[in-house]
């Protein structure tokens, strides 16, 4: 941990961890930050020894095994997620896990603890599946739930713990006549989840969603970003009772994944990262920037920064949040690493541009030398990489027509 | 063509309906004929259709051949006049809904999360009201309610090859609240029309109110001869995919010439068709889809025989636990890839079978396709979807009908440019 001069550093600093969810406006840190003109190239330790027939789409990965999941399958394919061994550098396939009605197992989770797997099933009738994972290379089926308001199809399934509690918030497709919906999950009682809360929601879709502390982000795509209080916030809310602290629409919309970051070295917690996903054509092409936008003040927050990728649009993010790189999933452009620790949205006019179609100018996270590495690029094959996980040194990504890489993290100097 | 005048006796004015007894083709005739020959009167015209058929396509989703039989295109038109012809109403009920809600099978055909099946049309698929003037040598009509915006070619219901080709969410927009305007000097016709750009989600929906007028289109039609026209359209058409408006808009082109004869026994269509799907938040053109089309039909004594050269591009959808089906609205707007189709379709139709005012025409037709990925890197290409880029398909049926055919459809008032 370094700190630029300064003795007020350290005080300002444990008054920005204490006010963090709040809104008080923590002030700009002085850390030094990684500074490239020319990001490197991320080594690829390995590709899954198993290439799936299936086209491959979200990745969660906890100690040495990874599940990843499998997109678009036909009835005849059969839909599975997979289980790797991810302790070598060449991802060893296990087992595959045969999950019924459904064709697209999007999202995959497991829990803080370890001890469930959630994975969500589109589409109709769409749903979550609980697993137990008590041995963690052999899940069994604990639940399934569906309702009303998941039969479209369950797009993301993220969890996280309020108050002790463990629940999975639901992006449930669009479907004929009814608007995407919201949907929170109660997974106390694992062999039966209890559904405690939703609503139609986005405009015209809910994403994803990304919970900490008691504090719930939701991509809400045209709708911008919002934020809700489901138990973190001063305003009282539940999972059951959300309340919105805010809401912020970012440049060109089609908001889908956020990540708010909470930087243990500084304990900044002013930014959230937005994915924008914009059209592309799977295995082809793709668009859409990251946005940063500064939650400082959760009733009013704005973005002050973006990165862009000629070419290429990002999906899903990962944060080694002690080292402060932030890992994107950039479809055809493979994994962007940024360096996202200190102030982002302090820039010179150098470093500024205006985003595609936008009116105002912002920070520009290329131009001030945050994009430290780039992975996946150049392998022969085209690449598409749907999902990207850091864990202790090691960047995991699933490529949806190669299957599983790993690759070695970016290490701050 | 025999004709019986049915007169009935109305509050104030007379009524005629013509039901021709002996057709023998697609093009048998325009009933607009009829109107302009009354005009003193109210007029109207009636006819039912529908073809019952059966179709084998090998492969078709999933890989796998399938055997449909089907009744499509079970329709009711209606066409009247009345105030001296300043006033026409033009409506078709449609039975697609009822008689093939899970689509007709048809290699290739896709649209309104349908895929390798033709979607069923709406129950109300025309509604229109028109009125029309002159004003010395330019005539002009206005024409509003539920109906084809002014863009592109005729609807296929009204062509003679009985499967729909895979260019009709290219070359026409339909079943849209629409107003249209159109003008016509001589041998140019010139329209324009304001819709709302949200396709039909089922076939019981209706247009969104809140969407009427977010879209537009144009045409300018050529007439050099009696029985030939050249036109060339254009439309922007707000998010017709995502009812709520957020989708992706489309740009659209049309060119396209037509001949036929007077009497239906020679028809020559050939038309080239563009959309490029355009991403509105960020102002950018993100896809394109192309098609070329030239059709035709000869009638020889009691044969018909038609042909149709097609190649269009098709964008590929993830699909349901229904291989033919497609999310509806889709969960993003991305596709998975653009599967270049090539089409070549041949029917031979026998002359008629009447009986009292219904007449029966048997066909047989066979297509066969190809299809290739625009880029191999898609991840939805045909070799996945079906394990081979060859295809084939055979149909046999008879097309049903009761009065005469309405030769057109797309163009009201003065835009129909001739009754042939």
């Amino acid at each position: 941990m370094r700190f630029s001069p300064g003795t007020v550093a350290p005080v300002v600093m444990a008054f920005a961890a204490a006010c963090a969810s709040s809104d008080f406006v923590t002030p700009r840190d002085t850390t030094s930050v990684i500074v490239s003109s020319n990001p490197v190239t991320m080594t690829v330790l390995g590709q899954g020894n198993f290439h799936p027939l299936r086209t491959t789409g979200e990745i969660f990965v906890r100690g040495t095994t990874a599940y990843t999941t499998t997109w678009g399958n036909t009835a005849a394919q059969a839909t599975v997620f997979y289980i790797w061994d991810v302790s070598a550098n060449v991802p060893t396939l296990i087992d595959s896990v045969k999950v019924d009605k459904a064709t697209t197992l999007g999202d995959v989770a497991v829990s803080d603890d370890g001890s469930l797997l959630v994975v969500a099933s589109e589409y109709t009738p769409g749903s979550i599946l609980v697993y137990s994972l008590a041995d963690p290379r052999k899940p069994v089926l604990v639940s399934r739930f569906t309702s009303n308001q998941t039969i479209f199809g369950v797009h993301t399934a993220e969890i996280g713990r309020v108050n002790g509690t463990l629940y999975a918030f639901l992006g449930v497709d669009p479907g004929s006549g009814v608007g995407s919906q919201l949907t929170i999950v109660d997974l106390g009682t694992p062999a039966n989840p209890r559904q405690v809360y939703s609503t139609q929601i986005g405009s015209p879709y809910v994403h994803d969603t990304f919970v900490r502390d008691g504090i719930l982000y939701l991509g809400l795509w045209n709708a911008g970003v919002a934020i809700w209080d489901i138990g973190g916030g001063a305003l009282g809310g539940t999972p059951a009772a959300p309340k919105e602290i805010g809401r912020v629409q970012t440049v060109n919309g089609h908001v889908h994944n956020i990540w708010w970051l909470k930087d243990p070295v500084t304990r900044i917690t002013r930014y959230a990262f937005i994915g924008e996903e914009s059209p592309g054509s799977l295995g082809v092409s793709s668009s859409g920037d990251i946005h940063v936008v500064d939650v400082s003040t959760m009733s009013a927050p704005k973005e002050v920064a973006f990165y862009t990728v000629a070419g290429a649009g990002t999906h899903n993010f990962s944060v080694d949040e002690p080292n402060g790189i932030l890992y994107a999933a950039y479809y055809n452009g493979g994994i962007r690493a940024l360096d996202v620790r200190g102030d982002l949205g302090t820039c010179t006019a150098a470093q500024r541009s205006t985003p595609l179609n936008g009116t105002v100018t912002f920070c520009d996270l290329r131009k001030m030398g945050r994009e430290v590495a780039i992975g996946l690029k150049d392998q022969g094959s085209g690449v598409y990489v749907w999902g990207v996980q850091y864990l202790g040194g090691m960047v995991y990504a699933s490529d949806m027509p190669n299957g599983i890489w790993k690759l070695r993290a970016v290490t701050r100097p | 063509m025999r004709m019986l005048p049915l007169r009935l006796a109305a509050a104030s004015s007379v009524v005629i309906i013509t039901l021709p007894f002996s057709l023998s083709a697609q093009h048998e005739g325009h009933d607009m004929a009829s109107m302009s020959r009354d005009s003193t009167h109210a007029s109207a015209h009636v006819m039912a259709q529908a073809i019952s058929l059966v179709t084998h396509a090998d492969p078709s989703t999933g890989g796998v051949s399938r055997t449909q039989f089907a009744v499509t295109q079970m329709v009711v038109m209606a066409r009247g006049s009345a105030l001296r012809n300043h006033v026409e109403v033009n409506a078709a009920l449609n039975g697609e809904g009822l008689t093939m809600p899970n689509g007709e099978l048809n290699t290739g055909a896709y649209g309104e999360g349908f895929v390798d099946r033709r979607h069923p049309h709406t129950y109300v698929h025309e509604l229109m009201l028109t009125g029309r003037g002159s004003t010395g040598p330019a005539s002009y009509s206005v024409t509003a309610g539920r109906g084809f915006a002014s863009f592109g070619t005729d609807d296929p219901m009204m062509r003679p090859l009985v499967k729909y080709p895979i260019n009709h969410h290219l070359s026409q927009v339909l079943e849209r609240g629409t107003l249209v305007g159109a003008a016509r000097l001589g041998l140019v016709i010139v329209e324009g029309s304001t819709f709302g750009g949200d396709e039909p989600t089922s076939p019981s929906s209706l247009p969104r109110a809140a969407r009427l007028g977010d879209s537009w289109a144009t045409r300018v039609t050529f007439l050099p001869t009696a029985v030939s026209e050249f036109q060339v359209s254009y439309a922007r058409i707000a998010s017709p995919e995502e009812p709520t408006g957020h989708g992706l808009d489309q740009r659209k082109q049309s060119v396209s010439v037509r001949s036929a004869s007077s009497d239906g026994g020679r028809y020559v269509l050939a038309e080239w068709a563009r959309t490029v799907e355009r991403d509105h938040d960020r102002d950018v053109d993100v896809f394109g889809y192309e098609s070329a089309l030239a059709e035709g039909s000869l009638r020889a004594g009691p044969v018909a025989v038609a042909l149709r050269l097609e190649q269009t591009d098709r964008p590929e959808e993830e699909r349901l636990a229904d291989p033919s089906r497609t999310p509806r609205p889709a969960s993003d707007l991305s596709i998975n890839g653009i599967t270049r189709w090539r089409v070549v379709t041949v029917q031979m139709a026998a002359a008629s079978v009447t009986r009292g005012v219904f007449s029966g025409f048997p066909f047989v037709e066979v297509a066969r396709l190809t299809a290739a990925p625009r880029d191999a890197r898609s991840l939805l290409t045909p070799q996945r979807l079906y394990g081979t880029t060859n295809f084939w398909m055979a149909t046999a049926g008879v097309r049903l009908r009761a009065g005469a055919a309405h030769s057109r459809m797309g163009r009201y008032g003065v835009a129909l440019p001739n009754p042939h």
